[in-house]
């Protein structure tokens, strides 16, 4: 039994379709049900959801031996995980934004102010240009933090554009390109080598294939 | 006062069953380290610092609590016991005849995130043999692993074996820049095929050693993974290496103890220090692993002796999440303080009895 853990949220209709793909589908409507865990019909996967950012601690810790995520989740998490493959979906960017006119950083301001849910991320990408960072840890709505004068900066990931836009902010930088990825637990991918092999096997096919066409 | 309410962040108390159960598995796998004729060495809980940074090598020294004294050395708790030992067998142990074989269990302290039940000071518990090189020595340290799981009733338990000559002699041919270096070792490490895809891409290397680099990922599993691999290399190095763990997986088939041995090509982790065979052990009921090994042939020199070094070492904490040790707690017999009952509690603990008086 391979238990996979996938992010309730804007990832969960495309995992579950390349679940589906991949012929590990499920009696019942996993994205409307109420439940938290399910065994697929061929007895042999078993799927949990939980919040995005959970993915890569249930994995880590291997009560979850695999699990798909975004790479800004995954990369945020520091967790120890095997990552053998960026899925073709979920693609988003993880940037720095601001209302118009506003820069990376300002020369006269000593510290920049950047509200984000990224902390890590955002340390060390401000650290490695030298720029003082107070962090402003929220948990959601981050681009409401400039408009109420928290802070000038986030850092948040952006799909479209769209929310940014109506909140009037623009993308300074972008820090990365992300899109789902698979993890797997260390332990898991040796102790369940077979599975875990076949299982990666099959959705490595169904990414190449996708992206080819 | 909150130093007298609260505990720090990364440590831990045990307490009754857990405290016995601790020292039930130490026993257990130090019977075993005994019964291969190693012997303990009690190291100092700290050293000069620079002597684990030699062990320890890039990256984790900021793991290392770090401390300075009043003549304005720079000492350090021990984040590991292998460097103590190699530098106390080349200095105080000289003249000692070779093989030397030496066991330790403690406690070590790394600045790192609890996870996995291991806290930021915890147990380990396990053995090093310098001065012998050669498959005999990496088999006799794969082989007292094995015991020890068997001893403490874990049947369910794999060794992955790898080796850093496997990855080493390839890369010898290859020779990158240190930049690109480290970010292929690190896509290998996540074993990112994505990631080593676009690495591949960026780089001008003949398709050959592309697709060698391309296979390292996978090449684990039994016997046909070495044939697997043979079939792909040429230099002497990867190819040495590869003998060499044939031969040792040879003898594993031939004690039966096969199934418990996963050849892993694509493991590249591990300390600096590591030369040789390089192994970590799972179990399934864990996520993460509870021990690991490997030979250090350069460890010893750089505290002045060219020696021959292979050890490995179990996480105590790890296996007490899995391990179930029968704890027998002895039935004490239990003398009223009254009358005579100090004489009956002496004559009983005369006798090997446990006592415990009613008070």
């Amino acid at each position: 039994m391979l238990v996979i853990a996938l992010a309730k949220g804007r990832l969960l209709d495309k995992s579950l379709d390349l679940l589906a793909s991949a012929g590990i589908r499920f009696s019942e409507d996993v994205s409307t049900s109420r439940k938290l865990i399910f065994d697929a019909q061929d007895g042999k996967h078993r799927v949990v959801l939980v919040k995005p950012a959970d993915v890569p601690t249930y994995v880590e810790y291997g009560a979850a031996d695999a699990g798909i995520a975004g790479l800004d989740v995954v990369l945020e998490s520091r967790a120890d995980l095997v990552q053998p493959l960026a899925l073709n979906f979920g693609r988003c960017k993880l940037a720095v934004a601001a209302p118009a006119g506003v820069e990376l950083s300002a020369s006269e301001d000593p510290t920049v102010q950047v509200a984000t849910k990224y902390p890590h991320i955002t340390m060390e990408y401000f650290n490695a240009r030298g720029i003082p960072v107070e962090l402003i840890y929220l948990s959601g709505s981050i681009e409401l933090a400039p408009l109420l004068g928290l802070a000038d900066r986030i850092v948040d990931l952006v799909e479209s554009g769209r929310t940014l836009k109506e909140n009037g902010l623009e993308i300074v930088e972008v820090i990365l390109e992300s899109s789902a990825r698979l993890v797997v637990n260390r332990a898991s991918y040796q102790t369940k080598r077979a599975e875990v092999l076949k299982f990666m096997e099959t959705l490595n096919q169904l990414t190449s294939c996708a992206s080819s066409t | 006062m909150k130093a007298f309410t609260q505990i720090p962040p990364g440590t831990q108390i045990l307490i009754g069953h857990a405290a016995r159960r601790r020292r039930a598995l130490e026993r257990t796998i130090c019977s075993v380290f005994e019964g291969w004729s190693y012997e303990e060495i009690v190291p100092p809980i700290f050293d000069y610092y620079d002597v684990f940074i030699k062990g320890m090598g890039t990256g984790l020294e900021e793991q290392i609590y770090r401390f300075i004294d009043r003549d304005g050395n720079i000492l350090a708790l021990r984040p590991e016991f292998t460097s103590l030992v190699a530098k106390t067998v080349v200095t105080r142990l000289n003249k000692a005849p070779r093989p030397v074989r030496l066991y330790y269990s403690g406690e070590v302290l790394r600045f790192e995130k609890p996870k996995g039940g291991r806290q930021r000071e915890f147990a380990q518990i396990g053995i090093e043999h310098f001065g012998s090189r050669g498959k005999s020595a990496d088999i006799e340290i794969l082989l007292i692993a094995v015991e020890a799981f068997e001893r403490l009733g874990i049947a369910d338990f794999q060794i992955n074996l790898g080796s850093v000559d496997f990855f080493g002699g390839i890369m010898d041919r290859i020779s990158l820049p240190e930049g690109q270096l480290r970010e292929l070792k690190e896509v290998l490490s996540l074993k990112d095929q994505s990631g080593l895809e676009a690495f591949l891409g960026r780089l001008s290397l003949e398709q050959r050693r592309k697709d060698i680099l391309r296979a390292i990922p996978h090449l684990t599993g039994g016997r046909d993974v070495i044939t697997e691999a043979r079939g792909m290399i040429r230099n002497d190095r990867s190819i040495q290496a590869l003998d060499h763990l044939e031969e040792i997986y040879a003898v594993f088939e031939r004690l039966k103890l096969a199934r418990h041995l996963t050849i892993d090509l694509g493991e590249i982790q591990g300390f600096d220090y590591y030369t040789g065979i390089l192994f970590r052990a799972y179990v399934p009921q864990l996520g993460f692993e509870v021990a690991n090994g490997g030979r250090y042939d350069g460890l010893p020199a750089t505290f002045g002796e060219d020696l021959p070094a292979v050890g490995f070492s179990f996480s105590v904490d790890r296996l007490e999440q899995i391990a179930t040790p029968k704890l027998k707690l002895s039935e004490a017999d239990v003398a009223d303080v009254n009358g005579e009952a100090f004489d009956r509690a002496l004559h009983l603990r005369q006798e090997g009895k446990a006592v415990k008086l009613c008070l």
